[in-house]
Parts: C-alpha cells; structure tokens; sequence
C-alpha cells in the first residue's frame, strides 16, 4: 500500500515501472480541465447570443462536445494527456503500460457518471483510495491508470578519478553502493561527501579528502576507466 | 565485461535509436522529418529496438549503475510507446464498425438487449393500456404543468408551424436533444456499473413516462399530432434507449456473476463491448436528433408519408441490426 510503484512485464521480458497518481493531483488537473471548459462555453456564448435560438443550438452541441468529447479526444490524441493532466504531470496509460487506445479512453469517460456518484466524484474517491493502483470505477472498467509523467534522475557522471583498487573483495551490492556514490558525489557537497567516504575508513584506513578521492578511484575502477 | 567497455561498444547504436525516436516516432507522417542516409530505416525500427532491449537487461543483469540503466530505460520506454501504441485513426475502420462490428456486438449480447426491451416496453405499453381503461390515472404519474405543457404542445387545434415543441428553432432544438438525449443514453449505461440497478431503473422510469404520455394524448384526442410527431424519430431513439439499457446490464452482471474470471477482468470484457455499443447509441441518438428536429416537426407533411417514412426507418433500423455484419469477421 504504500509504495504505489508497479511494474508490468512487457513482451521483451523486461520490467516497465509505473507510477501511479493519487486523488489528490488528479482532482486538481480535472479542476484546471473543468476551468478550462467553462472558459470556453463562456467565450462561445458570446458571439453566439447573437444569433439568437439558432445559436443557444450551437452552443449546446459545443456544451456536448467539451462536456464528453474534450478528455476522450485529448487523452487518445495527445498521448494520455488532457490540458489539466499536463500541467500537473499526468498522463492515462492502457494498464499494461501502452499508449492509451479509443475504446479504453470513451469507457472511463462515461464511466464518470458512476464516480460522480452520489456526489462530487464520492464513488470515484473511494475506489482511487481502495485500489492499490489508485484507479477509479471508469479506470476499472476501461482497464487504464493514470500516472506520474516525471521520473526523478539526477545523474551525473562520476568524477575523473584515476581508477583504483581495493584491498578488498566487495560484494556485487557493495560495488553498486560505492558507484552510485560516485555518480551521485557532484550533487553532495564536499563535507557531505567526506561524511559519507568515512564510513568505509575500517576498509580504505583513509580519511576526508583522500579517502574521497579514493572512493571515486574505486569507482572507476568498477566502471572500467582507465 | 566492464561497464565502460560495454557503453563504448554499443553507444553508437543507442544515439541512432534516439535519434530516431527524435525525428521519426511521430504518429502523424507529415510531423516525422526526412530520413538521413545513416538513420535507422523505418522498418528496422522493432529490430533495433528489442536489440535495445537486450542491452538494458543485460545491463541490468551485470549490475550496471544507474547512470546507464535509467538511460536505457528510457530509451526503452519510449520505444515500447511507439511500438503498442494504437494506429492512425481511418474513416474506413469508422465505417466497418457501424455497419458491421456495432450490430456484431449488440447480437452477441442479445440476452441484455432482450431484456432490456421487457424493462422498457412492457411498462411503456402497460401504461398506455392502463390509460385507456383508467385515464385519472396520468395526474399520478405526471405533474399537473407538465400535462398542461405537453398538452398545449399537441393540440390538434394549435396552428403552430412546427410539431413537438412550444417554441425554438429546428437547429436549437437540435442542440438541445443531442446535449440531453445523448447524455441521457451515456448515463444509463455507466449508471449499470451499479449491479445494473441504474440501468433498470432508467429502463422502468422511461418506459412508464412515456407510456404515460403516450397514453393520455391518445386519451384525449391528442394522438394523431403525437403519434405523427413521433413516428419518425421513434425508431432510433428508442431501440437505442433499449440499447443503453442492454450495455448497462451488461456491465452491472460482470460484477454480478463475472463467471470464471477475475471481476476485474470480467468488467474490462463488459467495458469494451459496453464501450462499443455505447458509440453505437451516439450514432443512433444523433441521427434521431437529427430526425426529431427537421423531420419530424414539419407540420404540413400528409399523414401517409409521415407514417411510411416513419415505418421505413424502423424497418431500416432492424434490417442492419439483425443482419448488419454477419458473415464478416466480426461475428465470429
């Protein structure tokens, strides 16, 4: 329950993470669409008041289409993604992780209406805070999920070190351990990163700047740099 | 191998695979940019993009750093969106499923329609008998302004120039049945989500409405205006009230007795045939909309062509229901 995270196997055999949104940035991008409708059918009401019966006509048929059409046509069309998903980073996938397809995207627009129930999207809420994959009743049926666009990766190279050795035999873990530090050392700063480095002096019998250095060398070392 | 060793060896191919993801993964062929000579070929695209795959799980595998992972697997995610993604919309497919695919399905779930049709005729005729043997019947189903309005709308005596309606133009009044008809068949279809109790009671409430109005305007001298009126725009509107009522009960016994599925899988079958058949409903309605508005208010039109064209339509609506598609690969 609370890690959201979900893999799905794709046919290549490898694993697709999926991470799915909650209620909360949800309700707000529905918010912004919702805005955004209302918006429109204010600014075509205008020129159309002046065409008297026949335009209150338009205007209804223009109500229709925003009122179902607008999210079925922009999450099919672009890429899962109403106005309000991308403004809050969301985006509506089939739930085997593929692009959203017609009949999934109409099915869990009409079943809005069971979300809506009994009032202000209740049924819908409910089901989001239940289903571990936050999915509401039209997501159920249609088979979709919506989720977070924005993966967190702040990567940097490691630094150019001399490649170095340990004394040692590291584990496959412990060799992970020491590289991610290396790739993650030019976002830390220098203290940080002498904090960090001392906690494997019982190993180097270093300390702060050298034993720094001597990590990265390690590092290097595992990555196969000369 | 080293993980260095490993990136100097395949980066080249990595860097083509994203720049093609770049300039040619675009789903309309007019945004993709010309191909240059080194580019990867269009059709090589699937090839190199499992090859890709291969890569990233092997880096996975030796324990590679995230640094080249989290690149890879990018890459990969992009790729895999490409390749699943659905195809181009084509007015052509559009054409297959409401000529054959959409009457395929409504056959396929034939049990939900014909009880559907119960829910809704047998309350919509029981009333219109129940009338004429018990006319006071109609102020307990209707309200005393709505009587009135309906029947100031259908008096034989009213010289208005349109039928149906107490006012407003052929296109508002168009608007008006696309944004509330329609509306009304989607909710009754998502309202079956609730073990089809939704459904069933729109079903009832509709039939027993109509019927009641249908009734009393018979009753009381009203009914050639009515029933001309109606005759036209009857055959799709109801058939697909019928319909929206099937897909909801369609959806509505997937939980019920979802079978020897998972309920989550059963509701996802009843969602794409529900989802099929509600498209169906949109064309249906649109088309009586249509009718309802710049037919079926003419006012000067002979009885006999009112009725036969009314009768066309049913029979028309019937003949593609019943025999729409078979034969071709959607009614297997």
């Amino acid at each position: 329950m609370l890690d959201t995270k979900r893999d799905i196997q794709t046919p290549e055999g490898l694993a697709l993470t999926l991470y799915p949104a909650g209620p909360v940035p949800r309700a707000l991008a529905w918010l912004l669409d919702f805005i955004i409708r209302l918006l429109c059918v204010f600014i075509l009401s205008i020129p159309l008041a002046f065409l008297g019966q026949a335009g209150s006509g338009i205007l209804m048929i223009c109500v229709f289409i925003l009122y179902w059409a607008y999210p079925i046509l922009f999450e099919v069309l672009r890429d899962g993604q109403t106005i309000g998903k991308k403004t809050m980073g969301l985006k509506v996938v089939n739930q085997n992780g593929t692009p959203i397809t017609w009949v999934a995207s109409i099915g869990r627009n009409l079943l809005r209406t069971a979300d809506m129930f009994p009032f202000c999207y209740g049924f819908g809420l409910a089901s989001c805070l239940i289903d571990p994959h936050s999915r509401r009743l039209g997501d159920l049926v249609a088979g979709s999920i919506v989720i977070h666009v924005d993966r967190v990766t702040a990567r940097l190279p490691s630094p150019p070190v001399p490649a170095d050795n340990l004394a040692v035999l590291l584990k496959r873990e412990e060799q992970g351990a020491i590289v991610n530090f290396s790739e993650r050392a030019m976002h830390m700063t220098q203290e940080r990163q002498r904090e960090l480095a001392d906690l494997l002096s019982s190993i180097t019998h270093l300390r702060g700047d050298e034993n720094v250095r001597k990590l990265l060398g390690v590092a290097n070392g595992l990555l196969g740099r000369k | 191998m080293k993980q260095e060793d490993f990136v100097a060896q395949f980066n080249a191919e990595w860097v083509l695979f994203e720049r093609w993801l770049n300039t040619r993964s675009d789903i309309s062929a007019k945004k993709r940019k010309p191909l240059a000579s080194h580019d990867i070929n269009d059709y090589d695209f699937p090839v190199r993009y499992r090859r890709l795959c291969q890569h990233l799980s092997i880096a996975q595998q030796r324990g590679y750093s995230p640094l080249i992972t989290d690149k890879l697997e990018e890459l990969m995610q992009r790729g895999h969106h490409v390749l699943y993604r659905p195809p181009a919309p084509r007015l052509r497919r559009l054409f297959d499923f409401f000529l054959m695919e959409f009457p395929c399905v409504l056959r396929k779930n034939h049990r939900y329609f014909w009880t559907s049709a119960v829910l809704f005729y047998v309350p919509l005729i029981s009333m219109i008998v129940l009338i004429h043997f018990y006319p006071e019947l109609v102020h307990s189903l209707l309200s005393d302004q709505q009587i009135s309005e309906m029947e100031k709308m259908y008096d034989p005596a009213n010289k208005a120039d349109s039928l149906g309606r107490t006012s407003g133009t052929n296109l508002q009044m168009f608007g008006f049945y696309i944004w509330n008809n329609v509306s009304i068949g989607f909710r009754t279809f998502a309202s079956g989500f609730f073990v089809g109790v939704g459904s069933i009671v729109v079903l009832l409430f509709n039939g027993i409405s109509i019927g009641a109005v249908a009734g009393h305007l018979t009753e009381i001298g009203s009914g050639q205006p009515f029933w001309r009126f109606v005759v036209g725009h009857s055959g799709p509107e109801l058939t697909a009230i019928v319909i929206s009522g099937a897909a909801g009960l369609r959806i509505g016994m997937a939980i019920v007795a979802p079978g020897r599925k998972k309920r989550v899988d059963a509701l996802i079958e009843a969602g794409t045939e529900g989802v099929k058949l509600a498209m169906g409903i949109f064309a249906m309605l649109v088309f009586a909309a249509f009718i309802e508005a710049y037919w079926s208010s003419i006012v000067w039109m002979p009885d006999v062509v009112k009725y036969s064209v009314g009768g066309l339509i049913w029979a028309l609506i019937i003949a593609w229901l019943w025999r729409g598609g078979r034969g071709s690969s959607y009614a297997t």
